[in-house]
C-alpha cells in the first residue's frame, strides 16, 4: 500500500484550503477523503431556504482564492458553494478527492511514522501527516424533545433540507431561533400557511445590511486584485473592532447591546413581543444573530411566535405548557449542530493506542489549537480552542492550514519521524487561555453550544483574530520532541 | 419545611416536567354539563370570568419574576408557572365553553379591577423586586385562587369540572411549595439588605399604586364570593393559610414584605376593621374610574384560547 505525504478528512473549506496550500508548498502527495458524495461540508449540507454566511462574502472566503464575483454582500449558500466547487477545479484537487469514503478510524503508527485510515468500506489510507478537517458542525443535532417519535406529519432538520417536500401552503412549525432560524423563518413565512416559531431563548439582532454588488466593484475587483484585497482588510479591521464588544464583556458590549435594542425597537412596536424578544444575557454570550428580515417577518398575521415551553410533540404536532396542541404539517427543527467538544468524530488512537476521546473527555484541548500531545504529526483545522465570535471563520482557518502546512514541510524536508507537541507545552498553553476565556462574554453565564456541561469552554479563540494568526505565524520547536527516522530523538 | 438550600430546584423543575397536561388530554363533551343549572349559570359566569383573569394576572406575575430568578434552574420553573398559570386560565374558559357561558370565540371581559391590575402588572411587574412579586403571587395564589377553587368545587358538580381542578390543584401546590421556598432563601438575607431593599422598595410610587389596585382587588372578589351565596370566611380561611405556611419559616418572617402581607391579611380577615370602609369605598372608587384612561389591554393579556387544538 502506498504511503502519501499526507491524508486530508473532509472535503469541505478546511480540507480543500489545506490541500490547495499544500499544492502550493510544492507538496504533491495527498489524499482527500470525504463522507458525502460531493464537496462543500457546511455548505453543501445547509441549503435551507434563505441559507447565507452572515460574514460579507470578501472576507468569507480565501485569500489565496480570491472571487470578484460575490454578487452581495453577504452572499447565499448556493454561491458559496459554487465557490467551494470551483476551487476544486481552479486548482485541479478533483483527482485527489475521494468522495463516498468514510474514515471510521484514525490511528498512528509509532515505528513508522504514519497515520492510517480505516473508512466504512473496508479500505485503508496511509499517509505520514494527517489533516483533520472534518468540521465543527457536520453532525446535525436534533432536541431531546418529548414524543419526538410520535410525531406523524414531515419533519426536516434545516442542515438536512428535504427539497423534495414541498412546504407551500402547508402549517410549519419552526423549532429554534438560531442562526439557522432566522434565516428560514423569513423564507417560509408568506410561503406556508402558517408559520408559528417556537422559541426558547432569544438571541441579540443586530441589522444585516445586505446589498448586491454594483457592477463596477466587481469590474474593478477583477481588473486589480490589490483594489479586492485592500476591501477585505477594510471589512476584517471592522469586524476585528467588534472584538472589543463581542469577546470581552465591557462598554462597547452595552453598546452592542444599545445597537441592537434600538433595531428590535424600530422593527417592533407591540412592547410585549419586544419583551419576548429581548434577551437577558450579555451580546456575544451566544452568538449574534444578523438580520433585517426576521423580526418583521415575525409579526405578519401568518406568523406567530411562541415562547411557552415546549412539552412535547404529539402525532398532530407540538404541545406547549400552556395546555395548547398546535396542529401542523411540518416541523423544522433549526437547532443547530452536535459540536464536538468532548470526544471526536470518530475514534483516533495516538502513541501507545490510547483513544484522543479519553483525553478529552472533560474537555478538548490541543496546543494553538492545531496540534495535540500523543498525536505526533496530525493537524486539526477548527480544534479546540479555535472558534472566532465575531470574525470571519476562514481568516482563523488560513492560519491553521498555514501552519500545518509549514509543519508538514519540515516533516518531510527533514524526514522525520514525529513532530509531536509536548504535553508541558500543551498544558502551558491551556492554562494561559483557560485564564483568559475567564473574562470573556461566552463564560458570562449563559448557556451556549461554545460551552461543554460543566461550563468548560472549548471551542473559543479569547482574543483578536490578529492574535490567533500571530501566535500560528510561528512554529516554535522548543515546543515540540522532534524524531528524525535516521538518529535517535533530535534536541532542538 | 426542609429549609432553603435544602430544597432541590432540580428535582422540582424534573417534576414539573413530568406532570405537563394540555386540554386535549380532557373530554370537555364527557356527560355531566348539565349540572351546571340556569339558576348558577349568569353568577357562574362572572365568578368563572374572575378565575380565568386572574390566573391570567398571575401568569403575568410569574412572567416578571422569571426575569428576576437567581439562578437558571428557578428561572426554568416560573418559566413553566408562567405558562401553567395560562393553562389553568385556558382551561378554565373551556369549562365555561362547556357549560354554555361563551359565544364562539368570546372571551369575558375583566372586571375594572383585573383590568387595573393587568395595566399595572404590564407597567411595573418587571420594575418589581424579587421579594415584592415573591410575596404578593403566592398570596394571590392562595386567597384567590385556593379559596376561588374550593367553593366552585363545592358547587358545582361536573365530573369534568373536579378532572380539571384535581389537575389545576396539583399544579398550584407546586406552585405554591417553590413560592415558599424562595420566600425562605430571600429571608436569609443579611439584615441589612433586606432594610435597604425594603426602605428602597416602600419608597416607590409605583408600589404603593400596586397596593390601591391590590386592595380592591381582594374586597371585590370577596363582594362576588358572597353574591354566590358563599361564606367569605371561606376567603379568610385561604387567606391565613399564607400565614401559616410563612410562619413555619423563620427566615420568611424576617421578609419585610412578608410581614406587610401578613399584617394586611389579618386585617382583611377581620371584618369589623375600619379598613373594610376604606377598601369597599375603593371598590366602588375603582367601578366609577373612567374606562377611557385604561390603556389598551396588552397583548399577552390576548393570548387566552379555549380550543385544545390551535389549528
Amino acid at each position: 500500500m502506498t504511503t502519501h505525504a499526507t491524508l486530508i478528512v473532509g472535503a469541505g473549506f478546511a480540507g480543500l484550503g489545506t490541500a490547495i496550500r499544500l499544492r502550493q508548498a510544492g507538496i504533491e502527495d495527498f489524499v482527500i477523503l470525504e463522507r458525502a458524495g460531493e464537496v462543500g461540508g457546511t455548505w453543501r449540507d445547509n441549503t435551507y431556504p434563505g441559507a447565507a454566511c452572515d460574514i460579507p462574502s470578501l472576507l468569507y472566503s480565501f485569500s489565496f482564492a480570491q472571487n470578484p464575483d460575490w454578487s452581495r454582500t453577504y452572499s447565499g449558500g448556493a454561491e458559496i458553494l459554487g465557490y467551494i466547487r470551483a476551487m476544486v477545479e481552479r486548482f485541479g484537487l478533483r483527482d485527489r478527492i475521494r468522495l463516498r469514503t468514510e474514515v471510521t478510524g484514525l490511528a498512528f503508527d509509532e515505528a513508522a511514522g504514519t497515520w492510517t485510515a480505516t473508512t466504512a468500506g473496508g479500505g485503508e489510507f496511509t499517509a505520514r501527516t494527517a489533516v483533520m478537517a472534518a468540521g465543527p458542525l457536520a453532525n446535525a443535532s436534533l432536541p431531546d424533545i418529548r414524543g419526538r417519535d410520535s410525531y406523524t406529519g414531515h419533519m426536516i432538520h434545516s442542515a438536512r433540507w428535504d427539497h423534495g417536500h414541498d412546504l407551500t401552503g402547508k402549517r410549519v412549525a419552526v423549532i429554534g431561533t438560531g442562526a439557522s432560524a432566522v434565516q428560514i423563518v423569513p423564507e417560509l413565512v408568506g410561503r406556508a400557511a402558517s408559520v408559528k416559531v417556537f422559541q426558547r431563548t432569544p438571541g441579540w439582532v443586530l441589522p444585516r445590511l445586505d446589498r448586491r454588488t454594483p457592477a463596477w466593484s466587481r469590474a474593478l475587483f477583477r481588473r486589480s486584485p490589490a483594489a479586492q484585497t485592500a476591501a477585505r482588510q477594510a471589512w476584517f479591521w471592522g469586524h476585528e473592532s467588534m472584538a472589543l464588544g463581542l469577546v470581552w464583556d465591557t462598554v462597547f458590549t452595552t453598546a452592542v447591546a444599545k445597537a441592537a435594542r434600538l433595531h428590535l425597537r424600530r422593527q417592533v412596536r407591540d412592547p410585549w413581543l419586544r419583551r419576548q424578544l429581548t434577551p437577558h444575557f450579555r451580546p456575544g454570550c451566544k452568538r449574534m444573530l444578523m438580520t433585517s428580515d426576521y423580526y418583521p417577518a415575525l409579526q405578519r398575521d401568518d406568523c406567530k411566535l411562541i415562547t411557552w415551553p415546549i412539552v412535547s410533540l404529539s402525532p398532530a404536532g407540538v404541545r406547549t405548557a400552556d395546555g395548547i396542541e398546535h396542529e401542523v404539517d411540518c416541523i423544522v427543527f433549526a437547532t443547530g449542530f452536535d459540536v464536538g467538544k468532548t470526544g471526536t468524530p470518530f475514534p483516533i488512537r495516538g502513541v501507545g493506542g490510547r483513544p484522543l476521546a479519553e483525553q478529552w473527555a472533560r474537555g478538548a484541548q490541543a496546543y494553538k489549537s492545531v496540534n495535540v500531545a500523543g498525536h505526533p504529526n496530525l493537524f486539526f483545522t477548527f480544534g479546540p480552542n479555535s472558534g472566532p465570535g465575531h470574525n470571519s471563520a476562514l481568516v482563523y482557518m488560513e492560519s491553521q492550514i498555514d501552519y500545518a502546512v509549514r509543519a508538514i514541510r519540515l516533516i518531510l524536508d527533514r524526514d522525520l519521524l514525529a513532530l509531536e507537541v509536548t504535553r508541558a507545552a500543551q498544558e502551558r498553553f491551556n492554562r494561559r487561555i483557560q485564564r483568559r476565556l475567564a473574562r470573556t462574554t461566552w463564560n458570562s453565564g449563559c448557556t451556549s453550544w461554545y460551552l461543554t456541561d460543566d461550563g468548560h469552554n472549548a471551542t473559543m479563540y479569547p482574543g483578536f483574530a490578529t492574535q490567533y494568526a500571530r501566535q500560528l505565524a510561528r512554529l516554535d520547536l522548543a515546543d515540540y520532541r522532534v524524531i528524525s527516522r535516521q538518529t535517535e530523538e533530535v534536541t532542538t | 419545611m426542609p429549609r432553603a438550600h435544602d430544597f432541590d430546584y432540580d428535582a422540582m423543575l424534573a417534576k414539573i416536567k413530568d406532570r405537563q397536561w394540555a386540554l386535549a388530554d380532557i373530554d370537555w363533551d364527557a356527560p355531566g354539563a348539565d349540572a351546571v343549572t340556569d339558576e348558577q349559570r349568569p353568577r357562574l359566569k362572572e365568578f368563572m370570568a374572575d378565575l380565568v383573569w386572574i390566573e391570567n394576572v398571575g401568569a403575568r406575575g410569574f412572567a416578571a419574576l422569571a426575569g428576576k430568578a437567581p439562578t437558571p434552574v428557578l428561572r426554568e420553573i416560573y418559566t413553566y408557572f408562567h405558562a401553567e398559570e395560562q393553562r389553568h386560565a385556558n382551561a378554565e374558559l373551556a369549562l365555561m365553553r362547556r357549560w354554555g357561558m361563551l359565544e364562539d370565540d368570546e372571551v369575558p371581559e375583566p372586571n375594572i379591577n383585573v383590568r387595573l391590575a393587568i395595566e399595572w402588572l404590564d407597567r411595573w411587574s418587571d420594575d418589581m423586586s424579587l421579594a415584592v412579586l415573591g410575596t404578593v403571587i403566592p398570596m394571590l395564589e392562595v386567597a384567590l385562587d385556593g379559596a376561588l377553587l374550593k367553593f366552585l368545587l363545592d358547587e358545582v358538580h361536573d365530573p369534568v369540572c373536579h378532572r380539571v381542578f384535581d389537575k389545576i390543584n396539583a399544579d398550584e401546590s407546586r406552585h405554591l411549595a417553590v413560592d415558599f421556598q424562595v420566600l425562605d432563601l430571600l429571608g436569609h438575607a443579611p439584615a441589612r439588605r433586606l432594610l435597604i431593599s425594603t426602605v428602597g422598595t416602600v419608597a416607590r410610587p409605583t408600589v404603593l399604586l400596586g397596593a390601591l389596585m391590590y386592595v380592591p382587588l381582594l374586597n371585590r372578589m370577596r363582594d362576588n364570593i358572597v353574591a354566590m351565596g358563599l361564606d367569605e370566611r371561606r376567603l379568610y380561611t385561604a387567606m391565613s393559610r399564607f400565614t401559616r405556611v410563612g410562619e413555619r419559616s423563620p427566615a420568611t418572617r424576617r421578609l419585610p414584605s412578608y410581614q406587610i402581607l401578613k399584617r394586611h391579611a389579618a386585617i382583611v380577615i377581620d371584618r369589623g376593621h375600619p379598613y373594610h370602609h376604606f377598601a369597599d369605598f375603593m371598590v366602588k372608587a375603582s367601578a366609577r374610574y373612567p374606562r377611557r384612561l385604561l390603556r389598551p389591554t396588552p397583548s399577552w393579556a390576548r393570548e387566552l384560547t379555549h380550543e385544545p387544538v390551535a389549528r
